[in-house]
């Protein structure tokens, strides 16, 4: 876990809260930046047009919707369609003074100026196309031309536009469509989802802690407030509940925690429907220190037991995997035992616990919440001596048929609470507990030593980095002040001798 | 099951529950926040719609997936203002290049 964390770090660094200044700080930069993109031809565009009608101001202040700039144009497109300007392009002379050309200037005179500087305030990027036309045009047409020329680009500013109208009805805003339906259907499944669960994890405390029920009769204090009247359930997020029960023989207390699917989560729905998981339910029974023998238990199926041999410390100092005992009734053929002796793993898994779940018959019938159950008196953590079940929780309505597997918390707090090793067993224990207290110590010890080796070596380097800026200059420095205050020690006394 | 005679119940020793206090460190990562974020950002930045979109329904996700009220809070809400902010520069600002991509 530590190392998970550590590797995580870096990552997590830039979510979490110490990345937040950052995050806003980027979150500032960026509207400000957006901002001066935003305001700069804005503010560019009102410097041009300081010289005319307001009228004009309002039509290009209007242009930013298109549609409405062409209400506003009327003349342009139908006097300048391409057909008028293509042979005034084609010829490239001087213009024959034809008809058409002049009355175009006359009738609109403040209309070539505008629609050219809108040309200089637009970015390259914004029309990739357009800006192409003008540069071939301007060098080689004369005054008349250009606003031949520059009313055409309305035209053409307008017909790109006026062509995805029509297919814009419906297919264009499918994104948004998608993303909207998606989003009230994520709100919907966020509160329809948050109450299957909470009905799950009411059906599961109904079942189990209420009167009369195993907890209740197993526990003095069920619930997480003090008084007998508090809630039983402690709801965290939106898909984790947590029980906790006190006041039992051999043991500090019991903490359910029911992780259900995120069924209010849209999202991680779909996922579970590729990638399916389980309702699951843990307890954590703290037991008591002096209820606790040296017992290293766990039995999970096949291949989890493996992976648990492998990942969890405890089991992985302390533990292996035991092979069924011949000429024995054992556990069912898909689960496993990891046991630090044998010894321990038949004390644990008795008669009873094999005629009620674990054996063949009855984990065919009842086994199949079970995941794994694990006891350690070497847990990681400020508590050490555990017990951890883990079951997977059924449908609302077939909460009974986990009965007998809750059943097995009690039990098991029974019987290690009252479980003694033979002597021979322990002293076998103790000697194992005592070399792995050994070896962690010493792996302590080492990780201080070489911290301490890091730190001095980095006084070290920054005392000499230090040192070697100062060298150069400041040495210099240095010296000739301690000159001037040699000198200046030295004055006084000779105005001393002077005076005295 | 073999519960024997004597109630195993002791009310002295009760003790009332603790929650125990988790490190920011230990806690899942916020995934879907953080790609609300990226989304955000790239959907502002190049005017991209899809992102802001995808944006907006990621901090949902995460939004619905917060555990702690106080931290994930400030990361969400950057999260909306970058997708929400993305989507007005589309669809509402900018005359002729937002409407032109349309």
């Amino acid at each position: 876990m530590a190392k998970h964390s550590f590797s995580l770090s870096p990552l997590s660094s830039f979510i979490l809260p110490r990345g937040d200044t950052l995050f806003y700080l980027i979150a500032l930069f960026s509207i400000i930046s957006l901002l001066i993109h935003h305001l700069s031809p804005v503010s560019a565009e009102s410097r041009h047009f300081e010289g005319f009608d307001a009228d004009e101001i309002d039509d290009f202040g209007d242009s930013d919707e298109p549609i409405s700039a062409a209400k506003h144009l009327p003349p342009p497109p139908p006097t300048t369609t391409l057909s008028v300007s293509d042979p005034i392009e084609s010829h490239h002379g001087p213009p024959s003074p034809s008809s058409d050309p002049t009355p175009q200037v006359t009738s609109q005179p403040s209309d070539p100026k505008p629609a050219s500087t809108s040309f200089e305030v637009w970015d390259e990027d914004e029309f990739e196309g357009i800006p192409q036309y003008p540069p071939s045009d301007s060098p080689l047409i004369t005054e008349s031309d250009t606003a031949a020329s520059s009313e055409s680009d309305p035209g053409l500013k307008l017909e790109p536009e006026s062509e995805p109208e029509s297919p814009k009805s419906i297919s264009s805003y499918t994104v948004e469509i998608v993303c909207v339906s998606f989003l009230i259907m994520f709100v919907i499944n966020y509160f329809t989802g948050k109450k299957e669960n909470e009905k799950l994890a009411l059906a599961w405390a109904s079942k189990f802690a209420t009167k009369d029920s195993i907890f209740d009769k197993n526990f003095s204090l069920l619930g997480v407030g003090e008084t007998d009247d508090s809630p039983l359930l402690l709801k965290e997020g939106q898909n984790v509940f947590k029980f906790y029960a006190s006041g039992r023989r051999f043991c500090q207390g019991l903490l359910a925690t029911m992780e259900l699917k995120s069924r209010h989560d849209l999202i991680s729905r779909l996922y579970n429907m590729v990638v399916p998981c389980k309702d699951e339910i843990t307890f954590e029974v703290y037991m008591n220190d002096d209820a606790m023998d040296h017992v290293v238990v766990a039995v999970a199926k096949k291949k989890l037991a493996k992976t648990m041999q492998k990942e969890i410390t405890d089991l992985q100092r302390f533990a292996s995997l035991v092979s069924p005992p011949s000429g024995k009734k054992w556990i069912a053929e898909e689960l496993a035992v990891v046991a630090e002796s044998k010894e321990v793993a038949g004390d644990m898994i008795n008669e009873t616990v094999l005629d009620q779940v674990f054996g063949d018959k009855a984990y065919e019938k009842f086994g199949k919440g079970f995941i794994s159950m694990h006891f350690s008196d070497q847990h990681l953590g400020s508590q050490k001596k555990m017990l951890v079940f883990k079951f997977a929780l059924p449908d609302a309505k077939n909460m009974a048929d986990m009965t007998r597997l809750v059943a097995l918390v009690p039990y098991y707090i029974d019987l290690i609470g009252r479980y003694k090793l033979s002597t021979h067993a322990r002293t076998k224990t103790d000697g194992a507990r005592m070399k792995v207290a050994q070896e962690i110590y010493k792996e302590l010890q080492n990780a201080r030593q070489e911290a301490m080796q890091r730190k001095k070596a980095e006084q070290r380097k920054k005392v000499e980095e230090a040192e070697a800026k100062l060298s150069a200059e400041a040495l210099r420095k240095k010296e000739a002040k301690e000159r001037a205050r040699q000198m200046k020690k030295a004055m006084p006394k000779m105005k001393m001798t002077r005076t005295g | 099951m073999s519960s024997p005679a004597n109630d195993p119940r002791q009310p002295s020793t009760a003790k009332p529950y603790k929650p125990s206090p988790v490190a920011p460190q230990d806690l899942p990562i916020d995934y879907s926040g953080f790609i609300a974020v990226i989304c955000g950002v790239f959907g502002a930045m190049f005017r991209y719609k899809i992102c802001s979109w995808l944006a907006i329904i990621f901090s949902a996700q995460s939004l619905a997936n917060m555990r702690n009220m106080e931290n994930d809070l400030k990361q969400i809400s950057m999260a909306m203002m970058f997708g929400i902010m993305g989507l007005m520069t589309n669809y509402l600002g900018v005359g002729p290049r937002g409407s032109k991509k349309t």
